[in-house]
């Protein structure tokens, strides 16, 4: 598949970009958030023990307005003289500075004296127990605190106050199971102090307020705890008194948008907070929504735990913080993508203007123009590229000349050769006939016996004359004739060694070493096997007639590429003598007919040119190197097909 | 001995009169004839032991005479006529037609007259063994 280096750059730079973005993000949306948390919950702890103040000052305002009744000579006075009207109304002024909401006077037996509630009790028995009463009358001494008043008790101050006491428990999920479903007995702040006369108990005052469904300390400690900041139309801050494990006062809201009073902590913070009697700070799930909570007991003046404080915040608000430091993150990195995006084309234009340029001048190359633009040569590696890209194209360039050259000059050469083939053809056939009167008569002549030694002498010179022009005749036939070869598959190292077993002799006779060095790996290869031969011959006895004695010739076959075709493979039969050499001015005639350097009647001329036909109808060429007085190289060249190379 | 007879077939005039002198010399009896047609009238009247013959002739060329001897002898009342044929512009191919078309050999233009006595004699030697041999 191909993918651009445009796309790779991009890709990179976005994964980058989305990884910075990843890593941000779960910086941000855990590690962050988690310090929040953490500090929310710290910050609960700290409002849990404003709460606990508002709600031990409000214990302690009862304490103190009791205390101070107490020792009040009128009342004390009142209650000597036993006028009960006097004394009701005392209580009820101190009770309604304090907002009591009962108070009464019990004397040294333990019968109510008066009280400000309604009198006489209108349901319910007369006697019953008063516990802060009791407290005090057994041990001598003031008491205050949170208390836990059953209904008998607050049915006989106030119906009101057992009514308001008595709460149906609602269903609660995560709530510990329970037996009961309402509960009567109310939580109180009570105090109660012993009247002296003198150093005689007389009595008892006493007095308290219901905590069930009292909002007025939840209600402060939202006020000036949490100042009552609302999100979403809900009050962040949240307080709860329970009883026991039962919402009794609270200002945390049902999803119907009442106090949800009735409703029961989780177990989990009961055995924790009420049974185990530890303080408790974590988020929690309250009523129908995640707070950041703290709990802690609630002891009565016995010592016992019978209720909890609790405070928490929404934690929404920090969930919807983390979602918006989210977002913010989430467009960072979009953000960022984009300039990732950006940037990546940028670059990928800057660095890739030139590699398109050379792409595109490659092709023009490819498809034949060798100038084509490349444009400025970058001060980079690209640089470098095209430098090596024009240097490769000026060598191109060289080498295209040279080819065209050479292939022109071996079109002119076979346009030569069919021209003087054909010239040939016409003129032996025409020379024949006459040829053959001529050397039939000078024979007859000479088989007369009366002829003188002189004429003798001049027909024996026609007579070899004739045969000269004879083989010369031939010469030219066997030239212009576009014999067809007679393909087989042959050894080219079997071929070439048979020919020169053939003139092994004449090598030794004439001093010459003559050596073969067979190439290894030489594919077969379909060549007509006497011509070839016969070519090979040739350029053997031309090496031998330009070698002194005591040269050399040497025989070698190369499996080889074409010195103008890069690409096509070729055997090359290769022929090199020590000899004298052949003069530059005469190598370009070389394979011309009629060209020869050889004394008159030595050579036909056509020797070259007819092994020159030969190979070049095996698709071949034949090569010259050569340097006078050092030697000549003769290569015969053919190309091999795929079919051939196995 | 009777002399033999050879039948020239040649389109050229200096062609025909070496080979008359030749073979003349050698005691032959020669036949002249300048093309195919002639030589195929001659060889209907006149019985001829060897036909010395050039492929290449304006009209009809030698393949042609070949073909022809051999559909009117076909019957065989004379023993095979030996062809021999002479070129000065010899093919491997046109060689193999001839031989094919029933030439016994092959003399190729221009020749000393012993190359060509050579040929006919061989050819004549052989074709007497033959007969011997029948």
């Amino acid at each position: 598949m191909f993918y651009s280096i445009r796309a790779r750059l991009i890709f990179s730079f976005l994964g980058v970009s989305l990884l910075v973005g990843i890593v941000s993000l779960f910086m941000g949306g855990q590690l962050l958030y988690k310090a929040v948390l953490n500090e929310a919950t710290r910050r609960i702890s700290l409002d849990l023990n404003a709460a606990r103040e508002i709600y031990e000052s409000e214990s302690t305002n009862i304490r103190t307005a009791l205390d101070i009744a107490s020792l009040d000579a009128d009342l004390l006075a009142s209650l000597e003289q036993r006028r009960t009207e006097l004394l009701i109304n005392k209580l009820r002024l101190v009770a309604q500075k304090v907002e009591l909401d009962f108070a009464g006077i019990v004397l040294q037996n333990g019968s109510t004296l008066c009280r400000i509630g309604p009198v006489p009790v209108p349901v319910g028995p007369e006697n019953a127990d008063n516990p802060i009463a009791s407290w005090v009358l057994k041990k001598g001494e003031g008491v205050a605190g949170t208390a836990i008043l059953r209904s008998e008790f607050l049915l006989q101050e106030n119906p009101e106050l057992a009514s308001r006491a008595q709460m149906k428990i609602r269903p609660t999920p995560r709530a510990a199971p329970s037996e009961e479903d309402e509960i009567s007995s109310g939580m109180a702040l009570i105090a109660g102090f012993p009247l002296y006369d003198g150093t005689e108990l007389i009595g008892v005052l006493y007095g308290g307020v219901l905590l069930n469904r009292s909002n007025k300390i939840v209600d402060k400690v939202r006020e000036t705890v949490f100042q009552n900041e609302k999100y979403e139309g809900m009050s962040i801050g949240t307080a709860t008194i329970f009883y026991r494990d039962l919402r009794i006062a609270t200002n945390v809201l049902t999803p119907e948008r009442e106090r949800a009073l009735g409703t029961r902590v989780s177990q989990e913070v009961r055995n924790r907070v009420l049974i185990e009697g530890e303080r408790w700070s974590n988020r929690a799930f309250v009523v129908s929504d995640w707070y950041i909570t703290a709990y802690e007991p609630i002891v009565d003046i016995a010592g016992e735990r019978v209720g909890i404080l609790y405070v928490g915040v929404l934690e929404k608000k920090y969930i919807d913080m983390r979602r918006r430091l989210l977002n913010v993150f989430v467009l960072i990195t979009i953000a960022g993508m984009v300039v990732a995006i950006g940037l990546g084309f940028f670059v990928t234009n800057k660095l890739m203007k030139p590699v398109r340029r050379l792409i595109s001048a490659s092709s023009e190359v490819s498809e034949g123009n060798l100038d084509p633009d490349i444009g400025m040569v970058s001060k980079n590696e690209i640089g470098i590229l095209q430098n090596n890209f024009i240097q490769m194209l000026s060598s191109l360039r060289r080498r295209d000349e040279r080819q065209r050259a050479e292939s022109e000059q071996r079109l002119l050469q076979s346009e030569k050769q069919a021209g003087i083939g054909r010239l040939a053809a016409g003129v032996a056939h025409e020379i024949n006939n006459p040829l053959t009167g001529v050397l039939t008569f000078t024979h007859m002549l000479l088989k007369r016996n009366d002829l003188n030694e002189e004429v003798r002498s001049d027909l024996e010179t026609i007579a070899r004359e004739t045969a000269r022009v004879r083989k010369i005749v031939k010469g030219l036939l066997d030239f212009s004739r576009q014999t067809k070869l007679d393909m087989e598959l042959s050894d080219i190292n079997k071929l070439t060694r048979a020919a020169i077993g053939l003139v092994e002799n004449q090598a030794i006779v004439k001093g010459i070493t003559l050596s073969f060095n067979p190439g290894e790996d030489i594919p077969l290869r379909t060549v007509d096997r006497n011509q070839l031969q016969s070519v090979v011959l040739n350029m053997l006895l031309n090496a031998f007639d330009a070698t002194e004695p005591g040269g050399t010739v040497t025989v070698s076959t190369i499996l080889s590429m074409s010195a103008s075709k890069k690409e096509e493979k070729g055997i090359e039969i290769v022929i090199s003598d020590t000899g004298h050499g052949i003069q530059p001015e005469h190598l370009d005639k070389l394979f011309d007919p009629f060209f020869t350097t050889k004394e008159v009647g030595e050579g036909t001329g056509l020797g070259l040119a007819v092994s020159y036909g030969i190979v070049a109808r095996h698709g071949g060429n034949i090569r010259v190197r050569s340097e006078p007085e050092k030697g000549s190289t003769f290569t015969i060249w053919m190309p091999i097909t795929e079919e051939e190379d196995r | 001995m009777k002399a033999r007879k050879i039948l020239v077939v040649d389109d050229d005039k200096i062609v025909l009169e070496s080979c008359r002198r030749i073979l003349e010399a050698e005691g032959y009896r020669v036949f002249l004839v300048e093309s195919a047609r002639e030589a195929i009238d001659l060889l209907e009247e006149q019985y001829i032991d060897l036909m010395l013959m050039d492929v290449k002739m304006p009209q009809q060329d030698g393949v042609y005479i070949l073909d022809k001897i051999r559909e009117k002898w076909s019957l065989d009342i004379w023993p095979e006529l030996p062809v021999l044929v002479m070129s000065g512009y010899p093919t491997p191919a046109t060689i193999r037609e001839l031989k094919e078309s029933g030439a016994r050999d092959f003399i190729s233009k221009p020749f000393t007259p012993d190359e060509l006595l050579d040929a006919i004699t061989t050819i004549l030697k052989r074709r007497e063994n033959e007969s011997a041999g029948n």
